[in-house]
């Protein structure tokens, strides 16, 4: 026999990729958040309010050229950041650019207008209200992922925590989605560990039953896991004096910088809504 | 189906944020009361479990695969309180560090898939599984269709909030500013892949971890169910043991928001009357809804044979004796939705009689 | 007085009795093994006696204080209880369960309500007493198993316990790891403080304990010193703390005689 054989990505293949490419994503989000950049050093706070408001902006505004100079400015902080754009692009760009791209392109032909183009072979009509439309789509995808991507990169993610916290946010849920992440890491593993071993004890060919039970049984292996790990956490917190309310450390001070970024990102946010509007 | 941020108008979003939030304070104020300081660790392990299980590939008759939220699961495990917070905090873990579904968008994405999606899948749980035992196959079953009922619910509500973006939102020019597709292209759309690839993805993975924990550990599937059938310690409504409350209230609460139907503006697409095809102003609507298609100079052969068959006694929406035609949609809607309760309650109770007529036993939790 | 009184405990999950009647006696200043094979119930009396679990029947009492669910409702018994007694679990991914190893070490006192100051300078403190300090900021995921266990530790002893019980401490250690463990369990001899720790690795009782209680299908079966206890193969075998199979030291002959694993 000769040549080499393709190993037959299945749903165990796929899934053990998907499970790394999301630990890696969380790695290198920690990674970044430790960097140089000029965003990294602001105060969380400033980041949260200035980054979701100049999504809020993305949302609001009507005119495409506004979207696009959003986008721009995006991508400037970006590369003030020190995120390497390739990380940009694989990170947020290929999945949501990507999808929505592939969405609004039936748009384009659907949309009811004033026809610009036709297609010859098959005669569908292309209408300036079906391009400005998908470009509208696109655009604001692109830049509200870029921001928020650039929050979570830029920011550790107890940091973005205590800000919520500080713009209010119950208690009760910052806790909750600080513990949430944390065990995220370690049920990723735990899956992973188990679709690795099953990947290696797999002999020959599992008809479709199986397979679907090899999946329905590791969730239910990780679902009792999980409760089972929330008792033994809920008594470890207890032994550490938990008692049903949490109590967190105030770590932010504002510093001139941030004061003067706060107020480049309002006055970029308004402008962007005022002419967008 | 995450929305990701850009397909729904700012309004929409604030909408939609406003109506989760009172979900999300009512799921919190039920679960402090029950599960104490439980609450925390309990929560954040179910939603990175989610997390997790959404990531995993489910394989499907044809050869395809697909991914569950697990939303069913959450709720048959946890109760629909805790499922609903739970959901909630991994769509918001995915949507800030994922970019999975947009910031903005998250109110929606929480209340399609986490708010609405639990409480579906509630309902349709307790209603196919009555009584039955912790153990029986009837749970099984009743677990996979409440997953597949709860995905096509949220797939819906998704497809409608996609389908009035271009009705209600468009620029100077016309062109739609959001999502361009309108409800007659979203829908069909979105249900396609929901209720053969989506919807069974959820119906084998949350059949399959029913069955798989009722032979492992069947005290996880006590909290929900049902009076009389087990007492346990997990439960989550405690004393009265799946009180469906919660469940009137949403509905209540879903009725009053029905005049939202009367932003559609019009005739929804379709529902046209025989005298509609002569009526100029009517007719320059339906060629409006179907994009840019003039009707027929005359209805439809079959149609105007058929209309004269039924005339519905609450034709119009609006009964006669009421003047605003708000309040008569409100009201008509409430009557409507009265009635399916009573088929689903009437369903359920005639289920229930045929299973106590045969062997009931009830189990005993460990 | 002693340290803590246990009387006729019984404790059970389901249907599986993991402590059966015990009564047992632990004085205080001293440094404690609990040794017993796995499902001997050394965890579960741990648990009990950190207020964590409450026992069906019998009684437990800490310096002479009953230990009950009713008093641990109480703010004040409840926060002098926890500063006095620390426990350390044997699964540190269990007890890491903040963001931050800072976070984590700074948990307890905040809980306890001390000032942000005072919380500060005894985290950083204690961070570096446990050559933690540069790894404050990260993840408790990305942590070697000693570093965690390291973190489990500080973030116990960060509020100055009298009493430290530790479930299985050498578990899945790596050596060095091990030795620096038990290195600090060896410097806890002055009589200020007590520890208990419960495991079933005799290679390093003689290190960390004074004292041996043995634990057998949650009875109390022997208590012994160390010494004495790793004299007495009968009872170390009939406890499930020895076995006995072929094996070979270096290039002698196969031989077998009873040992345990594990240094």
């Amino acid at each position: 026999m000769t040549g080499k054989a393709r190993t037959p990505r299945g749903f165990v293949e796929r899934t053990i990729d998907g499970l790394l490419h999301a630990m890696e994503r969380a790695v290198s989000a920690e990674a970044g958040a430790a960097g140089a950049g000029w965003i990294q050093r602001l105060d969380p706070r400033v980041k949260l309010a200035g980054l979701l408001s100049l999504v809020a902006a993305v949302a609001l505004s009507h005119r495409a050229d506004v979207i696009a100079a959003l986008l721009g400015l995006g991508i400037a902080l970006a590369i003030a950041s020190r995120v390497p754009l390739a990380t940009l692009l694989s990170g947020v760009w290929l999945a949501a650019v990507g999808l929505s791209g592939a969405l609004a392109l039936p748009a384009v032909f659907l949309t009811p207008g004033r026809t610009v183009a036709t297609l010859p072979p098959l005669g569908w009509t292309i209408t300036a209200q079906g391009l400005t439309s998908a470009g509208y789509l696109i655009l604001r995808v692109a830049a509200a992922a870029t921001f928020g991507f650039l929050l979570v990169f830029t920011t550790r993610w107890s940091h973005v925590l205590k800000a919520l916290r500080a713009f209010r946010l119950p208690l009760v849920f910052v806790v909750v989605l600080a513990m949430t992440y944390r065990y995220i890491l370690l049920l990723l593993e735990a899956a992973h560990d188990m679709f690795v071993a099953r990947r290696s004890r797999t002999v020959g060919r599992l008809t479709a039953g199986e397979r679907r039970r090899v999946v329905t049984q590791s969730a239910g292996v990780l679902l009792a896991k999980s409760l089972h790990l929330s008792g033994e956490v809920f008594l470890a917190m207890q032994a550490r004096g938990f008692r049903g309310e949490v109590y967190l450390l105030d770590d932010f001070a504002m510093a001139r910088a941030d004061w003067l970024a706060l107020v480049c990102f309002a006055a970029a946010a308004a402008a962007a809504v005022w002419v967008g509007r | 189906m995450h929305i990701p941020d850009g397909y729904l108008s700012p309004g929409t979003c604030a909408a939609l944020y406003a109506g989760a939030a009172p979900f999300w304070w009512v799921a919190l104020r039920r679960l402090r009361k029950t599960l104490h300081t439980r609450l925390v660790p309990r929560l954040s392990l179910f939603a990175a479990f989610s997390f997790v299980v959404m990531m995993f590939n489910i394989p499907l008759p044809g050869g395809t695969t697909g991914h569950a939220v697990g939303v069913a699961l959450a709720t048959i495990v946890l109760g629909p309180s805790a499922s609903i917070l739970a959901i909630s905090t991994a769509l918001v873990i995915q949507a800030f560090f994922f970019g999975d579904g947009g910031i903005t968008a998250l109110g929606a994405n929480c209340f399609n898939m986490a708010v609405v999606g639990s409480l579906v899948a509630f309902l349709v749980y307790r209603a196919v599984a009555g009584r039955a035992p912790l153990e029986s196959s009837r749970r099984v079953v009743a677990a996979g269709l409440a997953g597949y009922a709860a995905i096509n619910a949220s797939a819906l509500l998704t497809a409608l909030e996609f389908g009035i973006q271009p009705l209600l939102f468009r620029d100077a020019s016309g062109a739609p500013l959001y999502c361009p597709y309108p409800i007659g292209i979203a829908v069909p759309a979105m249900m396609l892949g929901h209720l053969t690839i989506a919807g069974i993805a959820e119906l084998v993975m949350t059949g399959g971890v029913v069955a798989f924990l009722q032979r492992t550990d069947a005290a996880l599937l006590a909290a929900t169910a049902g009076r009389g059938v087990v007492a346990s310690s997990n439960a989550e409504f405690g004393g009265a043991a799946g009180s469906l409350r919660p469940l009137w209230i949403t509905l209540g609460f879903l009725l009053v928001l029905t005049p939202l139907g009367l932003l559609a503006g019009g005739a929804a697409w379709g529902e046209w009357r025989t005298s509609d095809f002569a009526d100029p102003a009517a007719r320059d609507a339906m060629t409006a809804a179907s994009l840019g298609h003039a009707p027929p100079a005359a209805a439809p052969g079959g149609l105007a044979r058929l209309a004269s068959v039924w005339t519905a006694p609450l034709s119009g929406y609006a009964p006669p004796f009421l003047r605003s035609p708000t309040v008569g949609y409100a009201l008509s809607a409430m009557f409507g939705a009265g009635l399916v309760l009573l088929a689903v309650t009437g369903v359920a109770a005639v289920l229930r009689v045929r299973q106590r007529s045969g062997t009931a036993h009830d189990t005993e939790s460990v | 007085m002693n340290l803590f009184e246990i009387e006729s405990l019984t404790y059970r999950f389901n249907r599986i009795v993991a402590l059966d009647g015990l009564s047992m006696a632990i004085p205080a200043g001293t440094r404690v093994g609990l040794l017993g094979a796995n499902g001997s119930g050394k965890s579960t009396l741990l648990r009990i006696l950190d207020g964590l679990y409450f026992p069906e029947s019998g009684q437990v009492r800490f310096l002479g204080e009953p230990l009950t669910e009713q008093r641990f409702g109480a703010d004040a018994f409840a926060h002098q209880f926890r500063r006095r007694v620390g426990m350390v679990f044997q699964n540190p991914d269990v007890q890491l369960f903040n963001t931050t190893v800072f976070d984590e070490v700074a948990f307890g006192p905040l809980q306890l309500r001390w000032t942000a100051a005072d919380v500060r300078a005894r985290v950083m403190d204690t961070l570096e007493r446990f050559r933690l300090a540069h790894l404050k900021d990260r993840v408790p995921q990305r942590l070697s198993g000693g570093e965690k266990k390291r973190v489990a530790l500080a973030s116990v002893l960060v509020m100055d316990p009298e009493v430290l019980l530790l479930d299985e401490p050498t578990d899945a250690l790596d050596p060095r790891s091990q030795s620096q463990l038990i290195d600090l369990l060896m410097g806890w001899t002055d009589g200020s403080k007590s520890v208990i720790t419960a495991t079933h690795h005799l290679g390093i009782l003689e290190e960390i304990a004074d004292r041996c209680f043995v634990l057998d299908h949650g009875r109390l079966v022997a208590e012994r010193t160390p010494a004495d206890l790793l004299q007495d193969q009968e009872l170390l075998d009939r406890t499930n703390l020895i076995h006995v199979h072929r094996h070979r030291h270096g290039a002698a002959q196969v031989h077998s005689h009873p040992h345990t694993h594990g240094l």
